[in-house]
C-alpha cells in the first residue's frame, strides 16, 4: 500500500512515531543480536563437541578397522582417519615408562587440530599433518620422566623412533581416568612394524568420520546393524557435557536480557502509540468525513505499521548484526576462528519481532481509531474517550508472553520472568497510587499555595502513577541487569572458587597415602584423600544383573562397566540429600549406600534397593538409604556411589586426591612422580581456565545486552514525558499568564520529577531485588542476599535519571510563553 | 411554515437539471440523552435542495446547526426521520456505506479548519484525492492551491500559515475532489471580518465554477445573504427568511 507508506513518511517527518520506531529497533536489535550470536555459537559448540571426538562420528572396534569399511565410508563422500590407542612401555637407554601409545594416519584429526612445540618451553604451533613415519611426538611430561629431549630416540616394541616434537594438545584426548598415561603419538603406517598388536592386544581402534551428516549417520547405522555389539558408535553429543552446560547457562542469561529489552521497549511502544493515536483522532474523523470507510482507515494504519515493521525490523536486525559482532569480539578467543557463517534466519526473526511488537503493542490501540466518529469534525468533544480501553494492555501482555516463550523456549523461564514483571507492575501501581494519593491529601491539608499542591505530582495523580510505573519498570529492568545481574554472576562465579582443584592424583596405594600427604604438605598443600574401589554391579535385590535386562544402551553400558565407589562419614558441601537420610556422623553406621540421583534414575534404582558390587574376588551388598544431588561445577572429587565407612573395606582400593596448584609451582609434581611412580597426576587447569573465560566473557556479553535495555528504559521515560508534554506546556503558559515566576514553575516541575524518580527508583530497586531472588533461587540455584542498599541507591538513581531526562525532555514545554494560550486557544 | 416554503421553492427550482433534489430531509428529528433526561434538539424538519443550489442555515449558538449539518452530510443518523442524498436513504446505509457515498461527492469546510498539522498545505489538499486513489493527486492539489492563490505556500505546514490561509487550504482541499455538495460550518467563524469576506468570496467563486451545491451554517447575516436560500433554525424549527 503506497498510500500508507506516504502517510507513514509524513508522520515520520512530523516527528510522530520516532520514539515508537526507536523502541521497535531496540527490541529487534536485542532479539536478533542474541539470535545471531546463539546461531553461530551453537554452530561453534557443535563444532567443538566434534573437536572432542576429532570427527563428526567415530566407530570403535576391538580389532583393526577393515579396509572395506574405510572404502565404504569414502564411497559415501566421507572423510576418514584411523586411530589406534593402546598401553605399552617405551624404552630409552636408561629408562622405561608405561605410556598410552596412539597411532594415527593422514587426515587425523578430522575436526579440531593438534598443537605441538618444537622444544620444551617454545611457543605452541599447529603442525601440518601428523608425525612422519619413523618419528614420534611425546607429551612434555614424558621428556622429564624419560630424561630425553627432542631429537633423541626411543624404542616402541620392535621399532626405534626419533622424537621430532612435543605434543601439547590433542583434541580427542578425552577426560576421565582412562587416558591418563602420558601420550606417545606416531604414524599409523609404523603400527605393524612395532609388532605390538598381536592377538589379544588391548588396543582401541577407531574409524573417524567427517562429512555430510546424513551420510555419516547412514554409514554408522548400517555398520551397527551388521556388527551389533562389536562396534560402538560415538557421536559428538556424548562428548564434553560440562562445557555445554556452561554455554547453556550463558544462553539463559542472554535470553533473559533480550526478554527484558523486549518488555521495556514494549512499554515504550504502548505509551508512544497511545500518544500518537490520540493525536490522530481528529485526522481520522476528517478522513472519515471525506469518505474513508472504517476498513480503509484500519487498512491505512495496518499498512503504516507493516511498513514501519519492515524498516524498523531491518534496521534493528542490522543493529543486532553489529551487536552480535561486538559480542563475538568479546568471546572471540573462546570460540576460535572456525565460526559458521552468519545465516539469514535472524533477519526474518527481526521482522517477526518488529511485526509482533507493532501489531501486538501498537495495533490494538490504533484499531480503535477506525471508530473515530466523523461528527467530531463538527463537535470536537466527540470521540475523546475513544482510546480508553483495557484491551490493548491485555493484548500486550499476551504478546509479551508469546514473545518471551518464543525467545526463551522454556516455559519456566518465561513464566517466572512474566510473573515477576506482572507482579512488579501491580506492585508498582499499588504502591505508587498509595504514595501519590497520600501526598495529595497531605498537600491539601498544607494549603493551596504550597509547591507540593501545585506540582503536577499531586495535581495529576493518575499521570503521576502512570509515570512512576513506567519509569519504575524501566529502572527495574536496568537494576535487574546492572545490579542484580552482577550479584547473580558473582554468586555464580563464587561457585567456582579461584582455588578450585586443578590437579588430580589417582592410583595412590593405601600405604602411599601418608607419604603423598606429607609431600604435598611440605609444599604447603593440605587436602583430602578419597578411597576408591573399582567394582562391577552384579546383583540388584539379590537378582543377578544382566545387561540384557536394560533397554537403554546407556544403562546397559553402565551395568557392563566398572564403577568408582567411595565411602565417607561426612557429606561434602557440594552434595545435597534429596531423599532418604544421610548416615550422619554416627561412629559405626551399618553398611549402606548413597546414590547420585540422576545415576540412580538411569539404572532404575531407588531408596531401599539392595545393590551388590564385586571387585577382585570380593563381594559386598548394601541397601540404598539416600539419594544425593551433586554440584559437579565445584570441580571437587565426587562419586556416583558413596558408601558408609567400612562398607567396602574388604575390596581392593586405591586413593585419590585433588588440589589447587598455582600455575608456576609444578615442582612438587615432579617430586611426587619421582617418589611415587605409580601415582598418576592429571592436570585439569586448562579445562578450568576455559570455563572461567566462558563465564567472564559471557558476563561481558550480557553487559552489552543490558545497554540496550537501558536505552529502552530511557525511551519509556521520554515517552512518559511526551504524553504529559502538552499538558505541561499549557500549565506553564497559564501559570505565567497568572503571574507565576519562571523559577517557581521550574521548582514545581523539579519537585514532581524528584518525587516521581525517587519513588519509581526505590520501588524498582525493591522489585529488582525480589525478582533477582526469585530468579537466583528458581533458575540458577544460587543464594541471593537481600540488600537494602539496592533500594536506597535505586531511589537515588531514579531521582537523578528522571530529573535529568525530565529537565532535558520537558525543557521545551516550560519555555511556553503565555502567548501560546492566545494562539492555540 | 418553513417546510411549506421550502417545498414551494423546490418546485420553482425543480426545473434545474436533475429531476429529484440532491439532498432531502424528511421529518428530521434529533434528541440526546442528557443527564437531566432526553433533550429534543429539533423535530420534524422537512426541506430539500436541488443540485447547484445554495442554502444558508442561521441560528443562535446551541440551536443545533452543526448537528443538523452533520445529519445532512450523513456523519450521524437522526433519531427520527430520514435524509436522502442523491436518492440514497441514509438511514438504510451503515456507517461505511455512508462514507462511501460521501467519498468524492461531499466536501467540508470547518470553522476550525481541521488541517492535519503534520502535513504541508499541498499534502493536506492531496489527501482526499489520494484516498480516492487519484494517481495525479499532487498535480491536482497544486492546481487547487493555485486557484485559492496559495502557490507560494505549498510546502508550508498549517502552523506556519495564518488563519485565512489555512481556511483557503481547507477550501482547496474541499474542492479537489469536485464534490457535488459542499458543507460549510461557520467557515469564517475563526477569522477577522476582512479575511472572512475574502474567504466567502472565494467560497462562492469556487462554488459557482464547480456548480457545487452549498449548505452553509453561519452566524453572519451578510454571509447568509449571499446564498440563494436562507433558513433559520430556531427552537427546533426551520423558518424561512423573509428576504
Ligand atoms: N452527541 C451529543 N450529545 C449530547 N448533546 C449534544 C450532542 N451533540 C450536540 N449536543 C447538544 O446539542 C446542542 C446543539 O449543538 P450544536 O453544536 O449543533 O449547536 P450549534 O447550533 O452548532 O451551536 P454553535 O453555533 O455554538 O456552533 C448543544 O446544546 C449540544 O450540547
Ligand atoms: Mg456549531
Amino acid at each position: 500500500m503506497m498510500l500508507s507508506l506516504r502517510l507513514l513518511y509524513r508522520d515520520w517527518r512530523g516527528g510522530e512515531l520516532r520514539l515508537l520506531a526507536l523502541a521497535v529497533v531496540i527490541a529487534v536489535a536485542a532479539v536478533t543480536g542474541v539470535s545471531w550470536l546463539a546461531d553461530r555459537v551453537a554452530g561453534a559448540t557443535e563444532a567443538r563437541a566434534a573437536d572432542l571426538l576429532a570427527a563428526d562420528r567415530a566407530v570403535e572396534y576391538t580389532e583393526s578397522i577393515p579396509t572395506e569399511w574405510i572404502e565404504r565410508a569414502q564411497a559415501r563422500g566421507l572423510d576418514t582417519a584411523l586411530t589406534a590407542v593402546f598401553p605399552t612401555v617405551v624404552l630409552t637407554d636408561t629408562a622405561n615408562r608405561l605410556v598410552s601409545a596412539k597411532a594415527v594416519n593422514n587426515g587425523y584429526p578430522l575436526r579440531g587440530s593438534l598443537r605441538t612445540q618444537p622444544t620444551l618451553g617454545a611457543a605452541e604451533q599447529t603442525p601440518e599433518g601428523i608425525p612422519q613415519p619413523g618419528n614420534v611426538w611425546l607429551e612434555s611430561r614424558l621428556l622429564g620422566l624419560l630424561d630425553v629431549e627432542v631429537g633423541d630416540s626411543l624404542t616402541l616394541g620392535a621399532r626405534t623412533f626419533t622424537i621430532s616434537a612435543i605434543l601439547s594438545f590433542e583434541p580427542d584426548r578425552g577426560q576421565g581416568f582412562s587416558s591418563l598415561a602420558p601420550r606417545v603419538m606416531f604414524n599409523h603406517a609404523d603400527l605393524a612394524s612395532t609388532e605390538l598388536l598381536g592377538p589379544g592386544s588391548r588396543a582401541r581402534h577407531k574409524l573417524l568420520l567427517a562429512g555430510p551428516a546424513s551420510e555419516a549417520v547412514a554409514f554408522t547405522r548400517a555398520l551397527a546393524n551388521e556388527q551389533g555389539n562389536a562396534v560402538e558408535i560415538e557421536t559428538p553429543s556424548e562428548q564434553g557435557r560440562g562445557a555445554s552446560e556452561v554455554i547453556d547457562q550463558a544462553k539463559r542469561f542472554l535470553g533473559l536480557a533480550a526478554l527484558l529489552t523486549v518488555i521495556v521497549a514494549g512499554v515504550a511502544v504502548l505509551l508512544t502509540v497511545r500518544h500518537y493515536a490520540e493525536r490522530q483522532i481528529t485526522g481520522v474523523a476528517v478522513m472519515r468525513a471525506m469518505g474513508a470507510t472504517r476498513q480503509r482507515v484500519l487498512g491505512l494504519f495496518v499498512g503504516k505499521l507493516l511498513w514501519l515493521a519492515l524498516f524498523a525490523g531491518g534496521i534493528g536486525a542490522g543493529l543486532g548484526y553489529l551487536l552480535h559482532y561486538g559480542m563475538l569480539l568479546i568471546v572471540a578467543d573462546l570460540l576460535g576462528t572456525a565460526l559458521p557463517a552468519a545465516g539469514w534466519q535472524p533477519l526474518a526473526t527481526g521482522w517477526l519481532t518488529a511485526g509482533a511488537a507493532l501489531l501486538g503493542f501498537a495495533l490494538p490501540t490504533l484499531v480503535r481509531l477506525r471508530d473515530a466518529p466523523p461528527m467530531r469534525v463538527l463537535r470536537a468533544d466527540l470521540g475523546s474517550g475513544l482510546l480508553r480501553a483495557g484491551m490493548p494492555l491485555l493484548v500486550a501482555a499476551l504478546v509479551i508472553l508469546a514473545l518471551m516463550a518464543w525467545q526463551a523456549g522454556d516455559a519456566r523461564v518465561t513464566l517466572s520472568v512474566f510473573a515477576a514483571v506482572g507482579a512488579t507492575l501491580a506492585l508498582l501501581a499499588a504502591v505508587a497510587a498509595a504514595v501519590v494519593y497520600g501526598a495529595r491529601a497531605y498537600a491539601r491539608h498544607l494549603g493551596q499555595a504550597r509547591l507540593l499542591w501545585l506540582s503536577g505530582f499531586t495535581r495529576r495523580p493518575v499521570t503521576a502513577v502512570i509515570q512512576i510505573v513506567a519509569v519504575g519498570v524501566g529502572l527495574m529492568s536496568l537494576f535487574l541487569l546492572a545490579v542484580v545481574r552482577n550479584d547473580l554472576l558473582s554468586a555464580w562465579q563464587a561457585e567456582i572458587p579461584p582455588d578450585a582443584p586443578n590437579q588430580f592424583l589417582i592410583n595412590i596405594q593405601p600405604d602411599e597415602v601418608d607419604g603423598v600427604r606429607n609431600t604435598l604438605a611440605e609444599a604447603g598443600i593440605d587436602t583430602n584423600f578419597y578411597p576408591m574401589v573399582r567394582a562391577r554391579l552384579t546383583a540388584l535385590n539379590g537378582e543377578p544383573i544382566q545387561a540384557d535386562n536394560y533397554d537403554s544402551p546407556q544403562a546397559r553400558r553402565l551395568t557392563r562397566r566398572e564403577f568408582n565407589l567411595s565411602w565417607t562419614g561426612t557429606l561434602q558441601a557440594d552434595n545435597e540429600i534429596l531423599a532418604g537420610d544421610w548416615w550422619g556422623d554416627e561412629s559405626n553406621p551399618p553398611p549402606q549406600l548413597s546414590l547420585e540421583t540422576d545415576f540412580a534414575e538411569e539404572i532404575g534404582v531407588g531408596l531401599g534397593d539392595e545393590l551388590t558390587f564385586a571387585s577382585g574376588g570380593g563381594q559386598v551388598s548394601a541397601a540404598v538409604t539416600s539419594l544425593r544431588e551433586v554440584r559437579w561445577e565445584s570441580f571437587n572429587v565426587n562419586f556416583f556411589v558413596l558408601a558408609s565407612p567400612e562398607t567396602f573395606n574388604d575390596l581392593p582400593q586405591t586413593w585419590l586426591t585433588s588440589f589447587y596448584l598455582p600455575e608456576n609451582e609444578t615442582a612438587v609434581l615432579n617430586t611426587l612422580i619421582r617418589e611415587f611412580p605409580s601415582v598418576t597426576p592429571i592436570d585439569v587447569s586448562s579445562v578450568l581456565r576455559i570455563v572461567r573465560t566462558i563465564i567472564d566473557q559471557g558476563s561481558s556479553v550480557v553487559e552489552l545486552m543490558s545497554l540496550l535495555t537501558l536505552a529502552a528504559g530511557v525511551l519509556v521515560l521520554l515517552a512518559a514525558l511526551q504524553i504529559t508534554g502538552e499538558e505541561r506546556r499549557f500549565e506553564s503558559a497559564l501559570l505565567r499568564a497568572l503571574g507565576a515566576r519562571g523559577r517557581r514553575i521550574r521548582a514545581m516541575a523539579r519537585l514532581e520529577f524528584w518525587l516521581v524518580g525517587a519513588i519509581a527508583g526505590a520501588l524498582a530497586g525493591l522489585a529488582a531485588t525480589a525478582a533477582g531472588m526469585v530468579v537466583a533461587e528458581t533458575l540458577f540455584n544460587l543464594d541471593y542476599p537481600f540488600r537494602p542498599m539496592t533500594i536506597i541507591a535505586g531511589a537515588g538513581v531514579g531521582l537523578v535519571t528522571v530529573w535529568v531526562a525530565g529537565a532535558l525532555g520537558a525543557r521545551r514545554y516550560y519555555r511556553a510563553s503565555p502567548m501560546r494560550l492566545l494562539r492555540e486557544g | 411554515m418553513a417546510s411549506a416554503l421550502a417545498t414551494a421553492r423546490d418546485s420553482v427550482n425543480d426545473s434545474s437539471s436533475a429531476g429529484s433534489p440532491i439532498l432531502q430531509a424528511r421529518g428530521l428529528g434529533m434528541r440526546f440523552n442528557a443527564p437531566e433526561g432526553p433533550i429534543s434538539l429539533f423535530e420534524n424538519l422537512d426541506f430539500s435542495i436541488d443540485a447547484g443550489d445554495s442554502l444558508a442555515i442561521l441560528g443562535t449558538s446551541g440551536s443545533g446547526k452543526s448537528t443538523l449539518l452533520g445529519l445532512l452530510a450523513g456523519l450521524d443518523l437522526p433519531t427520527a426521520g430520514s435524509v436522502v442524498m442523491d436518492s440514497h436513504d441514509l438511514n438504510r446505509l451503515d456507517e461505511d456505506a455512508r462514507a462511501q457515498l460521501r467519498a468524492g461527492r461531499v466536501g467540508f469546510v470547518f470553522q476550525s479548519f481541521h488541517l492535519l498539522p503534520g502535513l504541508t498545505a499541498l499534502e493536506n489538499v492531496m489527501l482526499p484525492a489520494e484516498l480516492a486513489g487519484d494517481s495525479r493527486a499532487r498535480e491536482h492539489a497544486a492546481s487547487a492551491l493555485d486557484q485559492v492563490g496559495l502557490t507560494p505556500r505549498l510546502g508550508h505546514y498549517p502552523a506556519q500559515l495564518s488563519g485565512g490561509e489555512q481556511q483557503r487550504v481547507a477550501l482547496a482541499r474541499a474542492f479537489i475532489t469536485a464534490p457535488r455538495i459542499l458543507f460549510a460550518d461557520e467557515p469564517t467563524g475563526n477569522l477577522d471580518h476582512t479575511t472572512g469576506e475574502q474567504i466567502i468570496d472565494l467560497l462562492f467563486d469556487l462554488n459557482r465554477d464547480h456548480g457545487t451545491t452549498l449548505i452553509l451554517v453561519t452566524h453572519d447575516q451578510a454571509v447568509a445573504a449571499r446564498c440563494a436560500r436562507v433558513t433559520y433554525l430556531r427552537e427546533g424549527r426551520l423558518m424561512a427568511d423573509s428576504q
